[in-house]
This record gives structure tokens, C-alpha cells and sequence, in this order.
């Protein structure tokens, strides 16, 4: 692996007695997307307020590209590009004033640049008017230029779909896998949604209470492998787990009437016909894909918040 | 790193492209403009073109100081209300600087709002009533026998200067502070305002710790014509007071701004 352009190392964070992130260790590498997955409440935007240095960390360090946010912010922030919680702008300037006010921030953008990045995001039309009358959707994507419009290696994007429409979730999906993959900058995306994670991030970490619970590949062989378990609805499942077990094989009752068994393409078929011929109706044969959600709600126990 | 002007020029474009900000200079210009026109009509014109201009500014100074200490208590409170202040922050900038830049931009917005009553009342009444004056039509104002009168209004001026740099740094903290503009306003306001009327009360009364409250020294204008609220008070012994208070504020300003997580 790369050389990580993030580290937190230890970073906790205490307000009064409550710890709201709690030792929590993590390397981001470069051309990755990387979910920040947990329930509300979980520490996440906190995680990210620390990141750009809008809290202060109680204990630990966090560098960004080998500079310490705490000690050298302005180097360290330089090469990133972030937006926290909602993209909030200056409702009374226009889209293009809100991005020429923070282009002017970072020496070197050029007027060019800010084009270049209006028509990726795909603002052309409107950017000449004031932000107030933005929809929330506009403003999700004028957040997303003004964050990559220095060209970061960091894109820090706290729940970015938030707002987008299903055309403009997909446009975003794939702009970051783009941006991370081509360009070779580390992205870190923050949800709560688990199935928008699973399409968009090649790894995720499970936040729970401020604790770091887990990192999960999203992407290559590890996600393939929860894939031969075989969820058959029938008629009568006792009578069917009956018919399998007579069979030599293993199967669990799955809600009143679903039986769930571990079997492969050809197995499926055979399965199907010993049903069949033993007089059970099969409504219906799918394969069980453990989903993200699953494997989400199994780490974190399903637990509510607090 | 970087050139800092362009932080100031953010700045500016936040405080010009908001049209309160131009209804503020315009109810200034168009009182100055009514006042001036009333005065013509009913008072005629055997008045000095100085007299009117200097009564106008000591009344609409008073304007300049809400006017900017509006602004000023926006400044940071509403960056954080709106929740822009953590765009703001997160940029190659530290923190002191970004609020320099706020800084700057207002007594740069307080020193062209006094122009803009300066140069108001001095075009508006010298068309009213100095253009073709009669000889005779003497200011009347001047403290001193035979002062140019253009001098001891810019004295005033700038005397008023100071003191609107103390109110409204002070705005500016308790902006910062606060991180409500409402708050910011309020009680900026009711202290500049409120306590200052009471506060020829105050000066009468007999202890000492009273010759150190900010107040007594904020109207600075009382050394102009040669009696000080209090005895024995002299202009250097308020600025030096007023110079105090105003390290207090921006010490306690850039700390206050320096410390805090951004939370909002």
C-alpha cells in the first residue's frame, strides 16, 4: 500500500466528562474512497471537525500529508479540500462570487480553473444567480467546486449526497471513483447510508459511540464471498427443512416461510427438484447477499443511539 | 503564506454586495439632504453653510456608530449563524488572520461611512447656504474666537473616529464572543447608547473607580470646547483609558477566536 496521506493516530476527543471519540487510529491512503460509516451520533462529523482543524484534539494527532493539524495547520489544510455537514454559502452572493471568495484564499487558482470546475459540477446555467435561490441539490454541487477547486489530495465530503437526486448521487458516485482512481487523491466519505456507501467506497470504517468497531473491503474478493448462501421460500418450511436434512444437508428456518441453505449454481437445482418431487411448493429460489447493511447492523449490534 | 489582501477583499465583497449596507448609507445621505432642506425652508438662509454642516454631523455621527457597530456585530456572529464559518476556516489561512481580514474590512467600512458625513454635509450645505452667503452670515459654533471652522470640524471628526474605533471593536468582540449577531447588536447598542445617557449622571458622583469606566471617555468631543465631564480629566489621561480598553477587546477577541471549536 501507499504511503498514507492521512494519520490519526489516537485521536480522542473529550467535551466535559462525555468522550466523544475515543482512541481512534486510522490510515487513509491515497487513490482510495474511503466510507466513514455509523448511525447518527456516532462521532463522525466530529471525527471530520477534527480532521480540518475546527476542533481542537483532546488527545492524539492527526497529519495530513505529513503535517501535523494541530501543529503546521496551514500546510497541513493546503491540500485539502473538505465539506463539513451542509455546504453552507453566502446566500446573498452569487454561485460564482462564493467560489471566486474562496478561490482567492489559495494562491495559484485561476479564473479558468473556476470555470473548468463550474461545468464539472455542472452549474453553468445558474451560477451567475444568488444562492438563495438555489435548490438544495445546487448547493451540494457548488459545495463539491469549491472543494475540489484547488485540486486537493484530500476530498473530505460529510454525507454528500444529502439532497442529490438519484441522477445526481450516480454523477457524484462516479466523479469520485474518477477523481480517486484517475487523479490519484484520497477520498474520505462520510454516511449513514449503507447502500450508497457499498457503490461508492473501496473500504469502509464502522464508527460506533466514538469507537472505531471496524474496516471492511468493499471492493475485490473479500465482498464475494458471503455470496453461496441460497434463501428458498416454500409452502411449508418445516416439511422442506425435513426434505433437506433426509438429503444430508444443513438449512435454517428463515421467518415463517423461508429456509436459508448453503449451496452453489448446480446444488440450487437439486435442492429445487428434491422439493418439488417431495410435494413442497417453491414460491421462490434468490441468492442471500450479505449486504453492507447486514454486515453494518451485525457489528454494531443494531443498537440505537446512546 | 500568500498575500493577505485578497482575505480583505473577501471581506469587502461580504460587506458591499449586501444591499443593508447601501440603505444605510443612503438614510444618511438623504437625512443630511432633509435636514438641510427643512432648515432652508423654515430658517431661511442667513445661517452659516458651517453651522448646519457641524450641527448635522454631531447628530448623524451617531448614525455612523449604529450604522457600523450593525455591521460589525454581523461580522463574525453571522459567519457562524449561517454555518460559512467553517468553509471560511478551512483554508490555507490561520485563524488570527482570517479575523484581521474581518477586522480591517470594518473600520475600513467606519472611516468611509464618517467620509461619506463629512463630505455630505459639507457639498449639501454649501450649496444650500454657502453658495453667494452674505458677508455678514458669521459660524457661531466655534469654541474659539476666530478658529477656521474647517479645522475644528476635523478635529471633531477625528476625535469622534477614535471613539467609534473603541465602540466598535468592542461590537466586534462581543460578535466574536457571543457568535450571535442579535446578542452582538442588542448589547452593543444598550451599552453605547443606554449607559452613555446615564452616564452624566455617573460622572457626578464622587469615587474614583469612576474615572476608569469606558464611558466617561468615549465621548471625547467634551475636552473639544474645554469641559470635561469629570474635573481634572484631561484628553490624554481618556486616551490613554480608552487604549486600555481597547487591548482588553482585541486581546480578548483574537483569543476567544483562536480557542474555540467551531461547533455550529
Amino acid at each position: 500500500m501507499e504511503q498514507p496521506i492521512v494519520k490519526l493516530q489516537n485521536v480522542t476527543k473529550k467535551i466535559g466528562n462525555r468522550t466523544i471519540i475515543d482512541r481512534l487510529t486510522l490510515d487513509l491512503p491515497l487513490g482510495e474512497v474511503f466510507g466513514f460509516l455509523g448511525p447518527n451520533g456516532s462521532g463522525k462529523t466530529t471525527t471530520i471537525r477534527m480532521m480540518v482543524g475546527l476542533m481542537s484534539l483532546t488527545d492524539g494527532e492527526i497529519t495530513i500529508g505529513g503535517h501535523s493539524i494541530t501543529k503546521h495547520y496551514e500546510k497541513a489544510i493546503r491540500h485539502v479540500g473538505a465539506i463539513v455537514e451542509n455546504p453552507e454559502m453566502y446566500k446573498y452572493l452569487s454561485g460564482y462570487d462564493n467560489l471566486i471568495h474562496y478561490a482567492r484564499m489559495i494562491p495559484g487558482i485561476t479564473e479558468h480553473r473556476v470555470h473548468e470546475v463550474v461545468k464539472l459540477v455542472g452549474l453553468e446555467g445558474r451560477i451567475r444567480d444568488k444562492v438563495k435561490t438555489y435548490s438544495l441539490g445546487m448547493r451540494q454541487r457548488l459545495g463539491v467546486a469549491q472543494a475540489i477547486l484547488h485540486k486537493p489530495q484530500l476530498l473530505i465530503l460529510d454525507e454528500p449526497t444529502n439532497g442529490l437526486d438519484p441522477a445526481g448521487i450516480r454523477e457524484l458516485r462516479d466523479y469520485l471513483r474518477m477523481l480517486s482512481k484517475e487523479e490519484g487523491i484520497a477520498v474520505f466519505v462520510s454516511s449513514h447510508l449503507l447502500s450508497e456507501m457499498e457503490l461508492m467506497c473501496d473500504r469502509v470504517a464502522i464508527i460506533q459511540n466514538g469507537k472505531l468497531i471496524d474496516v471492511r473491503t468493499i471492493r475485490g474478493e473479500h465482498a464475494a464471498k458471503v455470496n453461496n448462501r441460497v434463501v428458498i421460500e416454500v409452502d411449508r418450511p418445516q416439511g422442506a427443512l425435513e426434505v433437506l436434512q433426509a438429503a444430508g444437508r444443513s438449512g435454517e428456518l428463515e421467518g415463517d416461510n423461508a429456509l436459508t441453505v448453503e449451496a452453489d449454481k448446480e446444488n440450487t437445482a437439486a435442492i429445487n427438484a428434491s422439493l418439488v418431487s417431495a410435494g413442497i411448493k417453491v414460491y421462490g429460489i434468490r441468492a442471500h447477499v450479505k449486504t453492507l447493511e447486514d454486515q453494518f447492523l451485525e457489528v454494531t449490534g443494531g443498537e440505537r443511539i446512546g | 503564506m500568500g498575500n493577505f489582501l485578497p482575505l480583505v477583499q473577501n471581506e469587502n465583497m461580504k460587506i458591499y454586495r449586501r444591499p443593508r449596507t447601501w440603505v444605510m448609507s443612503a438614510i444618511m445621505v438623504v437625512l443630511v439632504l432633509a435636514i438641510s432642506i427643512l432648515w432652508l425652508i423654515f430658517g431661511g438662509r442667513d445661517t452659516s453653510m458651517w453651522d448646519v454642516a457641524f450641527m448635522e454631523s454631531s447628530i448623524l455621527f451617531l448614525l455612523v456608530t449604529i450604522f457600523t457597530v450593525v455591521i460589525a456585530a454581523g461580522g463574525v456572529a453571522e459567519e457562524f449563524t449561517s454555518g460559512t464559518i467553517k468553509l471560511l476556516l478551512i483554508r490555507p489561512w490561520s485563524r488570527s488572520k482570517i479575523l484581521l481580514s474581518k477586522y480591517i474590512s470594518i473600520m475600513i467600512f467606519a472611516i468611509l461611512l464618517a467620509i461619506l458625513l463629512f463630505a455630505s454635509t459639507l457639498l449639501v450645505n454649501w450649496i444650500c447656504f454657502g453658495i453667494n452667503a452674505s458677508p455678514d452670515v458669521k459660524p457661531t459654533f466655534v469654541g474659539a474666537e476666530g478658529e477656521n471652522p474647517l479645522s475644528y470640524m476635523l478635529k471633531y471628526y477625528g476625535l469622534t473616529l477614535i471613539s467609534l474605533v473603541v465602540s466598535v471593536t468592542l461590537a466586534f468582540m462581543l460578535s466574536t464572543v457571543f457568535r450571535s449577531s442579535g446578542l452582538a447588536i442588542g448589547l452593543s447598542l444598550f451599552l453605547l447608547m443606554g449607559i452613555n445617557s446615564f452616564m452624566g449622571l455617573i460622572a457626578m458622583l464622587d469615587y474614583k473607580w469612576i474615572d476608569y469606566l469606558l464611558f466617561i471617555h468615549l465621548n471625547l468631543t467634551q475636552y473639544l470646547d474645554g469641559n470635561p465631564m469629570r474635573q481634572g480629566m484631561t484628553l490624554g489621561y481618556s486616551l490613554g483609558v480608552l487604549g486600555v480598553y481597547y487591548i482588553i477587546f482585541i486581546a480578548l477577541t483574537w483569543y476567544s477566536f483562536n480557542k474555540r471549536d467551531v461547533a455550529s
